[in-house]
């Protein structure tokens, strides 16, 4: 029916001149990361904490629950540490091949394999902090007439929460990091841009969102300290 | 073309997409896996009036920038037109998209004419024109409800090209008449050296016995010929470096490399639910591509390094296709 279109005319827009430092892939071109701040990074930074937001929260609902049972029946927790322990031992690449097929190319195969290296983490610090409540604290609350539930919200959480703000720290950074490789399976996240200058190379962008990576964690651990400090004041006054 | 399509594939995932080839494979055998991945995350907004219950388009471009900013163009495009257009980047190699074309996860992609004959039909024989290989690539098309519409009028093909002042000392324009000039350099990248287009090729189809080899890794060459470390190299015919290097494409002049035009290729079913204006948008943008465009877009890609999304933008912006 149709075969060859009849060359055109076409207006060759103006793209621009590179820098030198962009044509001969410098260390790190900042003319070239701020013009491409709002294409290029700020978009991928965007998706990445959202990822890590999904996966961090859910990870603490299950972690958290999984904690608390736990606690309760002692029995449980060698299972359930041994099961969130084999998770977080599977190579993060694999685990997403492994979902690929059942879960596709999609975000939610990447939030799976992120929610599953949290688990652990936040499973053992909630565990260690409230069995690290010492047993007299445990009397002494039981003594003033405490329900089990209160004394669960009103002593053993608070005093556990130290411990549960430090697991939080670890899956949170750890989060953030591996998120970069869900870039294998989706295109969002700053792993996209990481993966694309590594193949291209091109030194900016990788060395640009892998500092964005680095600042993120650093970011976001610094806003659970001051969560912990917030919800611990007791903490500071001791120390 | 088993290959030119395959220099052309290692050359360029060797540049890109890592495991998502992979990833992708394992998508594709997953029946019903839904492909909801590398979408590009930008422009999602209408422009155009909407077209009401249809179901969305896929547009899919392969691992490498040129398809990256074809695709973008279709997808935009057709955006601007008020479909609702989803774009897998990065789909993978021909054979990955092409499963992922013919079992309906992407509905439009575009593909080289000579990589259908080579990767798709299996065809070893060299084609005499543009015009055969299209038209044999047709065939494939038809064979398997497959709309082919109108062919790019630039080509992306190896080729073999040298300095200035060496194409006039010798006085060169083909390949041919490299032949009796005294011993020279060519180089290609490793993967490139046995095979009918690779090195060893040219040497048999041309009877260069005075051409040397050098391999270097990929993108080397550019460097090496403009310092005079080499005297020939092997490109691809739509490397933006061709703009800014002083350099002579020598003529293909027996056909050894084929004809590598690029065809909007569409699933029947989802070309029939496209209005008239759909495929008049993409003849149109099609006539537009032409060497000097694409090369000045791999430019903006490969030497400016802009997303390809905004590379693609401003070339429908400039020519009033948005």
């Amino acid at each position: 029916m149709s075969d060859f279109a009849p060359a055109g005319d076409p207006v060759i827009p103006d793209y621009g001149q590179a820098s030198d430092c962009v044509i001969n892939n410098g260390a790190f071109c900042t003319d070239w990361f701020l013009s491409q701040w709002s294409t290029v990074f700020w978009p991928p930074l965007v998706s990445h904490i959202v990822m890590v937001a999904i996966a961090v929260s859910i990870g603490f609902v299950i972690a958290f629950g999984a904690g608390l049972l736990a606690y309760r029946k002692k029995w449980l927790a060698g299972p359930i540490g041994m099961a969130a322990t084999f998770l977080y031992t599977l190579p993060p690449l694999a685990l997403f091949q492994l979902l690929v097929p059942f879960t596709g190319l999609s975000l939610l195969t990447v939030e799976i394999a992120l929610v599953c290296f949290t688990l652990i983490i936040i499973f053992q610090a909630v565990l260690v902090g409230l069995s690290g409540v010492p047993d007299d604290v445990r009397r002494a609350a039981t003594g003033m007439g405490l329900d089990r539930n209160q004394l669960l919200f009103k002593v053993e959480l608070p005093l556990a929460l130290p411990s549960i703000i430090s697991g939080l720290r670890i899956a949170t950074v750890l989060t953030v990091s591996i998120a970069t490789i869900a870039a294998f399976v989706v295109d969002d996240g700053l792993g996209s841009p990481i993966i694309k200058a590594v193949s291209s190379p091109f030194n900016t962008q990788f060395v640009g969102a892998g500092a964005l990576a680095v600042l993120l964690a650093f970011a976001l651990d610094g806003l659970l300290v001051l969560l912990g400090r917030v919800l611990t004041p007791w903490t500071k006054a001791r120390s | 073309m088993a290959i030119l399509g395959q220099g052309h594939l290692n050359r360029r995932q060797a540049l890109t997409g890592l495991g998502r080839g992979l990833l992708g494979l394992g998508a594709l055998g997953a029946a019903g896996a839904s492909l909801s991945g590398c979408t590009s995350s930008q422009q999602s907004d209408l422009t155009g009036p909407k077209k009401k219950g249809r179901r969305p388009i896929t547009v899919g471009s392969k691992g490498f920038a040129e398809s990256w900013i074809t695709g973008e163009l279709y997808a935009q495009g057709l955006r601007n037109l008020g479909y609702t257009v989803d774009l897998k980047t990065n789909v993978g190699s021909s054979d990955i998209i092409n499963t992922a074309l013919l079992s309906g996860q992407i509905d439009l992609y575009p593909e080289y004419t000579g990589v259908m004959l080579v990767t798709f039909m299996g065809e070893d024989k060299l084609m005499d024109s543009a015009q055969q290989t299209f038209d044999l690539a047709q065939t494939w098309a038809e064979d398997n409800q497959v709309t082919m519409l109108r062919a790019t009028p630039f080509e992306n093909k190896n080729a073999v090209a040298v300095r200035k002042d060496f194409a006039d000392k010798h006085d060169l324009q083909t390949m041919s008449d490299l032949k009796g000039i005294g011993a020279f350099t060519y180089s290609t990248y490793p993967d490139n050296v046995t095979g009918a287009q690779g090195y060893e090729g040219i040497v048999d189809t041309y009877d260069l016995k005075n051409m040397k080899l050098k391999t270097l890794s990929i993108g080397l060459n550019y460097q090496a010929i403009e310092r005079g470390e080499i005297d020939a190299a092997d490109v691809f015919t739509t490397d933006p470096q061709l703009l800014r290097s002083d350099l002579v494409v020598l003529d293909d002049d027996k056909k050894l490399f084929g004809f590598q035009n690029v065809v909007p290729l569409i699933r029947d079913d989802a070309f029939a639910e496209l209005d008239d204006d759909a495929s008049e948008f993409l003849d149109t943008l099609q006539s537009l591509l032409t060497l000097d465009a694409i090369q000045a877009m791999n430019e903006a890609s490969a030497i400016n390094r802009l997303d390809p999304a905004n590379v693609a933008e401003m070339f429908l912006d400039e020519n009033g296709l948005m």
